[in-house]
């Protein structure tokens, strides 16, 4: 009963913010301009790396250019900004109407994503998907489905409560954007957004693997692309999808005291 | 010339004030920008760590190239990009039409109230990697200097024409924040050597979108690899500065303001 009258919630704040976005559908179709040009340049760079060389930290050319393809798709995917909202919702004193609502404000948000990122499944992902196949002759076939997509949605939820943990940092800060963003940056890197993380020096892959990060971007695409590999450590898929629902849960646990904490903090007009 | 400077004089104290409301916010936005820009060199260091490289280019000679853009960016940034995020954000708003009623010219004041403090922060970051870049480099020649001086001015002038370009794309892109990317998208050709990319891209990034003259075709004059004829390249970033204003003039006659 509670769970049906909570998914019937979703389904109805998701399918809000659905149409809320499809009438700015051109913001989220720059990225079919942006995200091949983007890979066009990775495309010359690692042309370029390979020049007389077979493999590069275990990868071959293909496979780089896989990883890149299914990160870029997987950010699309798992794109997240509960982080600015809730920042905004905290400074401007929106937040009391959620406050007073039945209904926690992460469950509100988490709905407010999946209906954003349905939109996006067919105005982002897809179309970006077939140009990475047709057009760049890139391999997007995952080695094993299930475990490819099971770890993308936790890479999804992963990437919303790690976003929303900063956002939360707003009931702390009177100001919280630079804090946020010099996060996100971080993030980003630490994800394996930019390089995959086997590049990085030994010691820093060892603290890697024990971060958050890295269940948002760099295990999902090594699931994706069927071999995961860190800090010297290999697992096989199931391994690593078991390890990144662990971290998930974990990660949930965390969000919900800091929830609950942030609340006890705030303050708004007649709260 | 001096009431521009004196416009600047006053918008550039407005605005530290404002960013000393909020100090650390300041802080972290100069420190998130400086951690930004040195991304893409940590990205080639890891590269080159792993005993990749590309081809002709060491690692100090492609740390150059994206001092350059860093540099760059470091300049133009502050006095001319913040005019794409006020266009963004006055044209969505309505207030963009104040800028009209002023006793200036509209893209004088667009220019004027963009400009933003943090972004010298990028200076640093330029600086410092500027300075590791060179450090590994053998001291260039006063030919070389002179050639990348003028040169580094085309970048900045290429620069301040997108800015032109994104800017003027928002009085009829109402609202779109994903200039931006499509800005970080396109000059990210920029960043590395240019010798990577195919013979057709290369001129497609000299002549026609020229985001190779942004930092690739400095540092080349600094690492005394051209001559004389590179100094060609300004053309082309002349003709795109005035073909960003004039294109900007034209969207700015398509404002229709909150009226229609």
């Amino acid at each position: 009963m509670v769970i049906s009258r909570i998914s019937a919630v979703i389904r109805a704040i998701g399918f809000a913010t659905y149409k809320e976005w499809a009438a700015f559908r051109s913001h989220m179709a720059a990225s079919l301009l942006v995200g091949p040009v983007l890979f066009l340049v990775q495309v010359f760079i690692w042309q370029a790396m390979y020049d007389g060389r077979e493999t590069l930290n275990g990868l071959s050319y293909a496979q780089m250019l896989s990883y890149f393809g299914v990160a870029t798709l997987i950010h699309y995917i798992s794109f997240d900004f509960a982080d600015w909202n809730l920042q905004m919702l905290v400074r401007s004193g929106k937040f009391v109407t959620f406050a007073l609502r039945p209904l926690p404000h992460w469950l509100f948000a988490l709905a407010q994503k999946l209906g954003h990122r349905s939109l996006a499944l067919y105005v982002e992902v897809l179309p970006v998907m077939l140009l990475f196949i047709f057009v760049f002759g890139v391999n997007m076939k995952p080695a094993a489905p299930c475990p490819a997509i099971l770890s993308i949605l936790l890479s999804f939820l992963m990437n919303f409560l790690v976003n929303y943990c900063v956002g939360l940092t707003a009931f702390w800060l009177v100001r919280a954007e630079g804090v946020r963003r010099v996060f996100l940056l971080l993030k980003d890197v630490s994800a394996g957004v930019f390089i995959p993380l086997s590049f990085f020096p030994d010691i820093l892959q060892k603290i890697l693997f024990f971060l958050p990060f890295q269940f948002i971007t760099y295990l999902p695409t090594r699931v994706y692309i069927g071999h995961y590999e860190l800090a010297g450590m290999e697992l096989t898929l199931g391994q690593a999808v078991g390890l990144q629902a662990a971290a998930v849960a974990v990660m949930a646990a965390l969000t919900l005291a800091l929830y609950s904490a942030a609340l006890r903090r705030f303050t708004g007009v007649g709260v | 010339m001096r009431g521009i400077a004196l416009c600047l004089a006053a918008v550039m104290r407005t605005k530290l004030a404002e960013q000393m409301a909020y100090r650390s916010h300041f802080a972290l936005s100069v420190l998130l920008l400086v951690i930004g820009d040195l991304v893409v060199p940590f990205v080639t260091l890891l590269v080159y760590n792993a005993g990749a490289s590309f081809p002709g280019w060491t690692l100090h000679e492609a740390l150059l190239v994206q001092a350059v853009f860093t540099l760059a960016k470091g300049i133009a940034f502050p006095f001319f990009f913040g005019m794409v995020g006020t266009t963004l954000s006055q044209v969505r708003e309505g207030t963009f039409d104040l800028l009209l009623l002023r006793p200036r010219p509209v893209m004088m004041m667009a220019i004027l109230t963009g400009f933003d403090p943090d972004d010298f922060g990028r200076l640093i970051s330029g600086s410092v990697l500027f300075g590791v870049a060179l450090s590994g480099l053998s001291i260039p020649s006063g030919f070389a200097w002179l050639q990348f001086v003028l040169l580094f001015i085309a970048s900045i002038a290429i620069l301040c024409a997108v800015s032109l370009f994104l800017s003027g794309m928002l009085f009829r892109w109402v609202g779109s924040s994903r200039v931006f990317d499509i800005f970080d998208a396109v000059t990210r050709f920029g960043m590395y050597p240019g010798t990577i990319y195919s013979k057709s891209v290369q001129n497609l990034l000299t002549y026609v979108l020229p985001v190779g003259l942004i930092a690739f075709v400095p540092a080349t004059a600094l690492l005394g690899r051209s001559g004389w004829g590179t100094l060609w390249a300004l053309l082309p970033a002349a003709g795109i500065l005035l073909l960003g204003g004039l294109f900007w003039n034209r969207m700015l006659r398509g404002y229709t303001s909150a009226g229609g």
